[in-house]
């Protein structure tokens, strides 16, 4: 029984994986940025680490080449998110959530798993594009092969929470017309308090404890910085804060979900 | 002359139907500028936070780059107020065979088509960019003369890139996300400082993709007045137009009408 449930999921993100790779040219063209901000923050971080990024400074216990490996995780974790906040307040508005709804599956966990396809290919690509730039500016990592399980972990927690919190925001699509405005301010705090632009070592040290106890850092921050620098306590700092915020985020989304649902009205077939 | 007349009152006229469809709802109205002008506030505070903690940047400090991002945030806003069909939408017209609803108008083809949609959001933009510009500005006559002027060619270059953009869709067919990438990469270079780039990339983001022109020179003469930085400025800008012109009406050539019967929404 649960197997075939598993199953039916699994078969969603496959579904989604193939259909990200049979149409993969259009998929790598929206990957492209990653080449140009790489560039930008290359060149960014290179003029304030002294010309051509000296190798030995270190700010706030990051060298030019922590920096720009950073940037690279935390970009492939924003750029290779699918936007399936977009989706459900598109269904909200034209109606087709309730035709959603009647299928044998749970609706938030068939975005889940169907969102899984096309996050993996897109991580991969960006990743895979980024990757030139970084490798001809700051070389290899400076890390032991081993971290890259516990690394995987956290990545795989920060996805599940920025799921959740994507949904919540595609749901406010029930009570406003549009969502665009929430999902740019979302965006933007991951830039800042999630560590996306600059890792938070580089903040000042009140704001580093309120951005510290926020969710947005554990999508970005929190499997960057474990990448380029790990620490057990650390990890077992990101990963007790990730369980903590998917279950505050989880209880508002079920709630939010079951009032959504309550109050849908559907007229005619 | 009367052409020219004409022409004006029509732009003024969907200008003016544009921006009555977009305040029907209110609610999603204000709250869209206001998402808009939250969301520059806090990348505002990326910077503030990075010269707070590095200084001055390759002779950038944060004042410079205040005023940088406030004519690059109000000159992109403008544009997408007024002539909002160049983000994307152009090429998706232009792919779709939806032109033909506006060949048909005894109108400036061009001007029917960028002017035809308006963005909301963007007014955040204007009304950011505009508050940033004013509290850093250097507080003379002048400096304001020039700060108006840079805005208005700095927002003609950006329009004059998005049809540039838009166009290829008459070579390439669904040039949507190419035309949308262009421009969003041009804006993404333009909010950082010109001085972080160096050699080639420098050649390319003054000429193939003239994003200094959308910040830092305009940033630069407000604050020196330089009237050198002036002349370039409408050189960019009147070569920029002539390129987008021949591009639009060389590749019109190219259009296939699409047979379609379209509604416009």
């Amino acid at each position: 029984m649960l197997s075939t449930k598993i199953n039916k999921y699994t078969s969603m993100t496959a579904i989604n994986l193939q259909n990200q790779l049979a149409y993969i040219w259009d998929t790598l063209n929206r990957s492209l940025f990653i080449l140009f901000i790489m560039f930008i923050f290359v060149q960014l971080w290179a003029a304030v680490y002294g010309d051509g990024g000296s190798p030995d400074r270190e700010i706030a216990g990051l060298t030019f080449v922590n920096v720009i490996w950073y940037l690279l995780i935390a970009e492939t974790m924003e750029l290779g998110k699918a936007r399936h906040d977009l989706a459900i307040s598109e269904e909200v508005k034209d109606g087709s959530i309730a035709y959603r709804l009647v299928r044998p599956y749970n609706y938030l966990v068939y975005h889940f798993f169907h969102n899984l396809g096309e996050t993996l290919v897109r991580m991969g690509l960006v990743f895979l594009l980024g990757l030139p730039i970084v490798l001809y500016y700051a070389g290899l990592p400076q890390i032991d092969w081993w971290i890259i399980p516990p690394v995987v972990l956290i990545m795989a927690g920060g996805m599940l929470l920025d799921f959740f919190t994507l949904s919540i925001i595609g749901l406010l699509a029930f009570v406003t017309e549009d969502i665009g405005s929430f999902r740019l301010i979302y965006q933007k705090l991951v830039f800042v308090l999630g560590g996306l632009m600059f890792p938070l070592d580089f903040l000042p040290n009140w704001l580093q404890g309120i951005a510290r106890s926020l969710p947005f850092q554990l999508t970005t921050y929190a499997p960057a910085r474990l990448f380029v620098r790990f620490e057990w306590s650390l990890f077992v700092d990101f990963l007790g804060m990730q369980l903590l915020w998917l279950a505050i985020l989880g209880v508002i989304l079920w709630l939010q979900y079951r009032w959504a649902v309550q109050r849908l009205a559907i007229n005619g077939g | 002359m009367n052409n020219l007349r004409a022409e004006w009152h029509f732009i003024k006229g969907l200008f003016a139907l544009n921006l009555a469809s977009a305040m029907e709802y209110r609610a999603s109205f204000w709250s869209q500028i206001f998402g808009m002008v939250l969301n520059n506030t806090i990348m505002l505070v990326f910077w503030f936070f990075f010269f707070d903690r590095f200084g001055a940047v390759r002779g950038y400090e944060f004042p410079d780059l205040s005023m940088l991002y406030g004519i690059a945030a109000t000159a992109f806003g403008l544009t997408m107020i007024l002539t909002g069909n160049i983000y994307s939408f152009m090429a998706y017209i232009i792919a779709q065979g939806r032109l033909d609803y506006y060949l048909v108008f005894p109108r400036n083809l061009l001007a029917h088509v960028i002017f035809s949609r308006m963005h909301i959001s963007p007014i955040g933009d204007v009304i950011f960019g505009l508050v940033l510009a004013f509290w850093f500005i250097p507080k003379t006559p002048a400096a304001f003369g020039l700060l108006a002027i840079g805005i208005i060619l700095a927002a003609l270059i950006i329009s004059a890139y998005g049809i540039i953009a838009g166009s290829l869709a008459f070579f390439w067919g669904n040039a949507q996300n190419a035309s949308q990438q262009m421009l969003g990469t041009m804006l993404t270079f333009s909010l950082y400082p010109d001085t972080l780039f160096r050699g080639a990339a420098r050649v390319l983001l003054t000429t193939v993709m003239p994003a200094f022109f959308i910040g830092a020179v305009p940033a630069r003469l407000v604050k020196t007045t330089e009237w050198a930085n002036l002349g370039v400025m409408v050189l960019a800008a009147a070569l920029s137009w002539i390129a987008a012109v021949a591009i639009f009406y060389g590749g019109l050539r190219r259009y296939e009408s699409g047979s379609a019967i379209n509604v416009n929404s």
